[in-house]
């Protein structure tokens, strides 16, 4: 399973839960600025997600992907990412564009960054997860 | 009138089962007529007596610090209406709660008959001092919280008509400001401060209770029925892909379209948006199957 794999099921489930046509949305696109996605959405679309394919993702593990081993106070101070934490995020997030990672960015706009391929590849991740879990098991 | 739909609370298991009744008597408030032109209890708001059911299992377990409010429901079916002299049996189950969403499904029944469901309900969780005092909300719920035995299926004797039948609440749009028979319509609806559910929904801040406007599109969903003239009879089933966006308070002009997604023999669906100044605030789909099916 890659991006590539889950990307058409991906898409499809995003368009549903943003009432808007398959086609407007692409690799790339981002959920709340270019697709007009809310909190309430987020929350939808998780959920579609975690039931199509049959994966749990918790609240925040995007972040928490984001961190990796990096402690709460290394990666944000008082709410505003610091210069290890930045590094971080454009090292998970390696799929947007440079740009997009303004200066003393606050943990809680990192969600303005997030595409349809972050989501494809939390997707892939949590799916293997799972199997690697299923397999020690 | 009040807007606390759950006469009673019989059972609770925190974070995962609670059961309770509202009786439907002369007393309610919330009637319409079904399509005989009996009067029922309204049906979205069966559907709003099983929310606030789990509304209260998740509130008392979080100290009443936050509370749901609408968000997404997967599935509602409307089996049938609720008429005066019936008690609801409501039963709601937790599926999964953190300290952002809980997402549940329920069921209303009348004896072992199901009149209503609600799948995959999935509400954030907000604080609950933003729309009502914690001691407050506590008060109403020792209020309702009197642990006991489901009543008996039916009871035994005849209903008495004393010929002053209530009348009905009507909850419709205001006018109708576009219609393409059987293909579109659109509807407005202004917000008024003084309609009776804002005093419960809710005293620091009233919005308008995502049923109401449900309610509101089930008879719109009529109106394009009897504007289109189809050769085929349909009644209403279910309600799909609930979701509301925003809250929508009083003062705004609520503008919602209808059109068709699909349409056969056996089934209509029809698909609404509604928006306040242009922005999207809740979206649903009507299935409607063809009477007789």
């Amino acid at each position: 399973m890659n991006v590539e794999s889950v990307y058409p099921k991906v898409r499809e489930i995003i368009a549903d839960v943003l009432v808007i046509d398959e086609d407007e949305v692409s690799l790339n696109s981002r959920l709340i600025a270019d697709l007009g996605a809310e909190s309430i959405d987020f929350l939808d679309l998780v959920f579609q997600l975690e039931k199509e394919f049959a994966i749990k993702i918790p609240r925040g593990q995007l972040e928490k992907n984001a961190r990796g081993d990096l402690a709460e106070d290394q990666f944000e101070k008082g709410g505003v990412l610091t210069v290890d934490g930045m590094k971080a995020l454009k090292n998970y997030l390696s799929e947007i564009p440079a740009d997009q990672f303004k200066a003393n960015m606050k943990v809680n706009e990192i969600p303005m960054l997030f595409t349809v391929e972050t989501f494809c590849k939390l997707i892939v991740a949590a799916v293997s997860e799972k199997n690697a879990r299923d397999t020690v098991v | 009138m009040r807007f606390l739909l759950v006469d009673r609370i019989l059972e609770l298991s925190p974070l995962q089962l609670v059961r309770g009744i509202k009786h439907i008597t002369r007393d309610d408030h919330y009637l319409c007529n079904d399509e005989q032109g009996t009067l029922c209890f309204i049906p979205s708001f069966i559907g709003e007596a099983i929310g606030q059911l789990a509304a209260w299992n998740v509130m008392l377990c979080n100290d009443f610090r936050l509370r749901p409010v609408a968000g997404v429901v997967s599935s509602a079916c409307l089996h049938r209406p609720a008429y005066i002299g019936d008690t609801l049996l409501i039963e709601a189950v937790i599926d999964d709660v953190d300290d952002v969403a809980v997402r549940y499904h329920g069921v209303a029944s009348v004896g072992d008959e199901v009149v209503f469901s609600i799948e995959s309900a999935l509400g954030p969780l907000l604080p609950m001092t933003e729309f009502i005092a914690i001691d407050e909300v506590r008060r109403q719920f020792s209020e309702i919280n009197r642990p006991g035995a489901w009543p008996p299926v039916a009871s035994a004797g005849e209903l008495l008509q004393n010929g002053n039948e209530p009348l009905p609440y009507l909850l419709v749009f205001d006018r109708i400001i576009a219609s393409d028979p059987g293909v579109s319509l659109c509807a407005e609806k202004r917000i008024n401060r003084a309609a009776s559910y804002f005093p419960d929904h809710f005293p620091h801040k009233p919005v308008l209770p995502m049923t109401v406007l449900l309610e509101c599109k089930l008879n719109l969903a009529r109106e394009f029925l009897a504007r289109a003239q189809f050769s085929q009879h349909y009644q209403v089933s279910e309600l799909r892909k609930i979701k509301m966006n925003e809250f929508i308070y009083p003062g705004d002009l609520v503008v919602t379209t209808v059109q068709v997604k699909r349409h056969d023999a056996d089934e209509l669906i029809l698909s609404f948006r509604s928006e306040v100044e242009g922005k999207r605030v809740c979206v649903l789909d009507v299935v409607m199957t063809a009477k007789g099916n």
